[in-house]
């Protein structure tokens, strides 16, 4: 396989054509998960909304808060389209790694949340965790299919902060905050997939 | 004053203007706008719109303002037209994704300004795509049922082929002048075949897309379809189907009118008068009560005559024998008397079968005969062979030998060892007496062994059958088997020392059996001889035949075996036994060949062989008595010879 991706889909396409299990098959199952992933984050993250006290709208963090934040990502359409494939997965990977601790602490915190629909909100977020396992297995495998730079991944640190001891109001203002970064980290997610997925399947038009 | 009169018409001018109406118009800062939404169709740019409060009465305009998440800068729309009024379109130049937009629309007029509530939204939040484009309907016929093909396009602004947005896609369809529409959901196809069409008419079409975490477009325009009338079709083909049944329904009626009257006997047949069998309604109408009751009275109840009595006799005696190995009978002390009894009517589980293989025996509990010997090695060997060559013998002459007293239980020493070979059921033998010698050519088995079956020494086995309840040996079969390697029925004679031949002698067989605790040695080759019992002719005879044994045990012996004389009947006794006896041996011992030593001596031996026949049936009883002996008694070894036997007189 060739080391040296870039943006050409010839490139792609031999990699499509020489491996033995179907790229295109890998990713549009990941394209389906990461699609599930960000529909259940932003379910989730309205559930949440829609309990939050008036006050905690006005002290919401800014997204430009969230810990992935660093992560440099395209901020258009133009930016995106010009990543290579390895890029794109790399990116993805690097997100979903970043999320995998965040996730179990969003956990923790859901599961003794002061929310009337705690249990619906605890289930929902560990419904989470296991999409989010399991696309990171997915897109592991995608990644040795891809060459080495689509296995670089960056690595996000994830500082919780004071969450621990913060009180009632504080932690569902925290809980909310991380959801929507997730929220938005994961379409991001599923943003690139789906273009890979469409990079891949040239022979495929009707996946597009 | 002029000054004052031009300040007044002043006053009184700005007083008109500004004088409020008779509704009181005031004017004020502008009211509050609203933003009321915001969409990008394609994630490349977006639109929002706004909601501009009360003017004021005066003239205003609005302006929209927006932050980005990263910055603090304000940024002024830039695009107020495209959208139409109270918008702001912002190009692809404006627009970032995946970042939050602070937007705040602004409305001001001479007296103020008022700013609306900011509105946060991320672009890829608020996509709802165009309508898709280009619907194209058209009529198409699968087997000659019409249906609809629907194509579309997505709208040509959403950038599907790169992957930049994923559609989806729904159309409706209803018929001209219907209310309610059938949705069918596309998926990411561009094409789809409608087959629910119900008839001719013109049919109405609409396709709507939506992106991936979206919202859902307007539909499209509709398109019409006309479809061609094929309910003509469908109306011939039920008029045909009409005339049809009201054809066969006129036949049918006209069918039922003519078979009215046996129709009417088949589903309403006539209720049966009350019959009485043998009852005469004439008898109860005369009035005469006695011969009602005659004919009443049934003649042949209760049944009188008994049917097959006689099958309900036990006809023969089964003997199970669980396994090949010896079976181990518990010792009674109640053999004594009655033990050699085999109870015919034992039930067990294998009833009926006979088999003469290395099955033991089961003896009954109550009365069976149970035989001394002493479990060896030899046994389990001779257990064996008997196995194998069990299954050929049985149409053979089987040596029966029916032991009873012998077995007598507490003259047995210790176990007593069901003999390997197995006793068919032999109905004649026991209990009808006069099929005997019919019976007996059937049931001739052969057991064989080699072992040795004395009483006390060696796995000899003797079973009995008795169907009797007495303990003598009456007109019972004893059947001893003697399981032997070879093929033959040979009564191992042999070993006969330790060959004991039950008794139905109770002398000899208490003689023999106290010999038993003499404690013969096993003999670890056991010559074996055997007389076979040929067959019982007419005349109640049973032909004893000697046969050498061939194998090798008898090493030495077979000379002599030829040699011996045959056994010569030492009597009958009692119980109609004809005691046999090898003429070789004296009182001491018949021809009793063993290589046993006896230890004790033996102080008779004698190898009888006893054929006892019911006075009135030619039971076949026979037995023999081996009793053990030294090695001294040998060519007299007990043979028996049928021949001599019967001839009495000749002896």
């Amino acid at each position: 396989m060739s080391k040296n991706f870039n943006v050409d889909p010839k490139v792609l396409y031999m990699v499509v054509s020489s491996s033995a299990v179907p790229v295109t098959d890998l990713l549009d199952r990941a394209s389906q998960r990461s699609d599930k992933l960000h529909a259940l984050s932003t379910s989730l993250s309205q559930e949440l909304n829609s309990h939050l006290p008036l006050i905690g709208r006005v002290i919401t963090p800014r997204p430009s808060m969230c810990h992935t934040a660093a992560l440099q990502t395209p901020t258009d359409k133009t930016q995106t389209l010009q990543l290579s494939e390895a890029n794109l997965l790399s990116l993805a990977r690097s997100l979903l790694q970043a999320w995998m601790d965040p996730l179990v602490d969003i956990s923790t915190s859901a599961n003794s949340l002061p929310h009337p629909a705690r249990n619906i909100i605890s289930n929902q977020v560990q419904e989470l965790q296991e999409h989010s396992k399991s696309l990171e297995d997915g897109l592991d495998i995608l990644s040795r299919k891809m060459g080495p730079v689509a296995q670089t991944i960056s690595f996000l640190p994830y500082l919780r902060g004071n969450d621990i001891s913060q009180d009632r109001i504080s932690s569902l203002i925290n809980l909310q905050f991380l959801m929507s970064c997730f929220r938005r980290d994961s379409h991001k997610i599923d943003s690139f997939l789906k273009v890979l997925r469409c990079r891949a399947a040239k022979l495929q038009p009707q996946m597009c | 004053m002029k000054e004052v009169m031009e300040e007044a018409v002043l006053l009184f001018l700005l007083l008109v203007i500004y004088t409020p109406d008779a509704q009181g118009t005031r004017y004020s800062p502008p009211g509050k706008p609203e933003l009321t939404r915001c969409r990008s169709p394609e994630k490349e740019t977006f639109t929002c719109w706004w909601k501009p409060g009360s003017d004021g009465g005066l003239p205003t305009t609005h302006a929209l303002y927006y932050r980005k998440e990263n910055s603090d800068t304000i940024y002024e729309c830039s695009d107020y037209h495209t959208a139409g009024e109270n918008s702001c379109f912002f190009n692809k130049n404006d627009t970032s994704i995946w970042v939050n937009y602070n937007i705040t629309v602004v409305a001001s007029n001479a007296l103020g300004s008022t700013f609306s509530d900011p509105v946060d939204i991320d672009v890829v939040y608020i996509v709802k795509p165009n309508p898709p484009e280009k619907v194209t309907v058209t009529v198409m016929e699968l087997k000659e049922w019409p249906f609809l093909r629907v194509s579309w396009e997505p709208p040509h602004k959403a950038d599907t082929r790169s992957g930049w947005i994923t559609l989806i896609y729904e159309l409706r369809v209803k018929l001209e002048g219907d209310d309610e529409w059938e949705m069918h959901l596309a998926g990411q196809q561009k094409l789809f075949n409608i087959f629910s069409l119900r008839s001719g008419g013109t049919y109405h079409v609409q396709v709507r897309c939506k992106p991936d975490h979206g919202f859902w477009s307007e539909w499209s325009s509709t398109s019409h379809i006309e479809i061609p009338d094929y309910l003509h079709r469908e109306k011939s083909m039920w008029i045909l189907i009409a005339v049809f049944s009201a054809f066969i329904f006129l036949i049918l009626t006209w069918s039922l009118h003519m078979s009215s009257h046996s129709l009417k006997h088949c589903i309403l047949p006539p209720v049966p008068g009350p019959k009485i069998k043998g009852f005469d309604k004439q008898l109860l109408k005369n009035g005469k009560s006695e011969d009602l009751l005659r004919v009443l009275v049934v003649s042949d109840f209760p049944p009188t005559t008994p049917s097959n009595y006689e099958d309900m006799l036990v006809e023969y005696l089964e003997v199970y024998v669980p396994q090949e190995q010896e079976v181990l009978l518990e010792e009674s002390k109640d053999l004594h008397d009655s033990c050699l009894k085999f109870e015919g009517s034992t039930s067990d589980n294998d009833s009926g079968r006979v088999s003469c293989d290395s099955h033991t025996l089961l003896m009954d509990k109550c009365g069976e005969a149970k035989e001394e010997g002493r479990q060896t090695d030899q046994e389990d060997s001779t257990t064996e062979a008997e196995a194998q060559g069990q299954q050929k013998d049985w149409d053979q002459d089987t040596l029966m030998y029916a032991n009873g007293d012998i077995l007598s239980p507490e003259k047995s020493s210790g176990r007593v060892k069901t003999w390997p070979s197995v006793f068919s059921p032999l109905p004649q033998y026991t209990l009808s007496l006069p099929d005997q010698t019919s019976s007996l050519e059937m049931a001739k088995q052969h057991c064989y062994s080699d072992s040795l079956f004395c009483p006390g020494s060696t796995s000899s086995y003797l079973t009995h059958l008795g169907n009797n309840d007495n303990e003598t040996l009456g007109p019972g079969s004893w059947e001893i088997c003697l399981s032997n390697r070879q093929p033959y029925s040979h009564i191992p004679q042999m070993q006969t020392c330790q060959q004991v031949r039950s008794h139905s002698d109770v002398n000899i067989s208490t003689i023999a059996r106290k010999q038993e605790p003499a404690g013969l040695p096993l003999p670890f080759f056991r010559p074996t001889a055997y007389v076979e019992v040929q067959r019982f002719d007419e005349e109640d005879m049973v032909v004893l035949q000697s046969i050498v044994s061939d194998h090798g045990f008898h090493e030495g012996f077979p000379q002599m075996l030829q040699q011996e004389d045959y056994s010569k009947v030492k009597g009958v006794d009692s119980n109609n036994m004809l005691l046999l006896q090898t003429e070789a041996m004296k009182e001491d011992g018949d021809g009793c060949r063993c290589q046993d030593q006896v230890t004790n001596g033996v102080t008779e031996s004698s190898c009888t062989l006893s054929i006892s026949t019911t006075p009135h049936k030619p039971t076949a009883h026979i037995h023999t008595v081996v009793s053990t002996q030294d090695e001294m008694a040998q060519p007299a070894s007990g043979y028996v010879d049928t021949a001599t036997i019967f001839t009495l007189p000749t002896y």
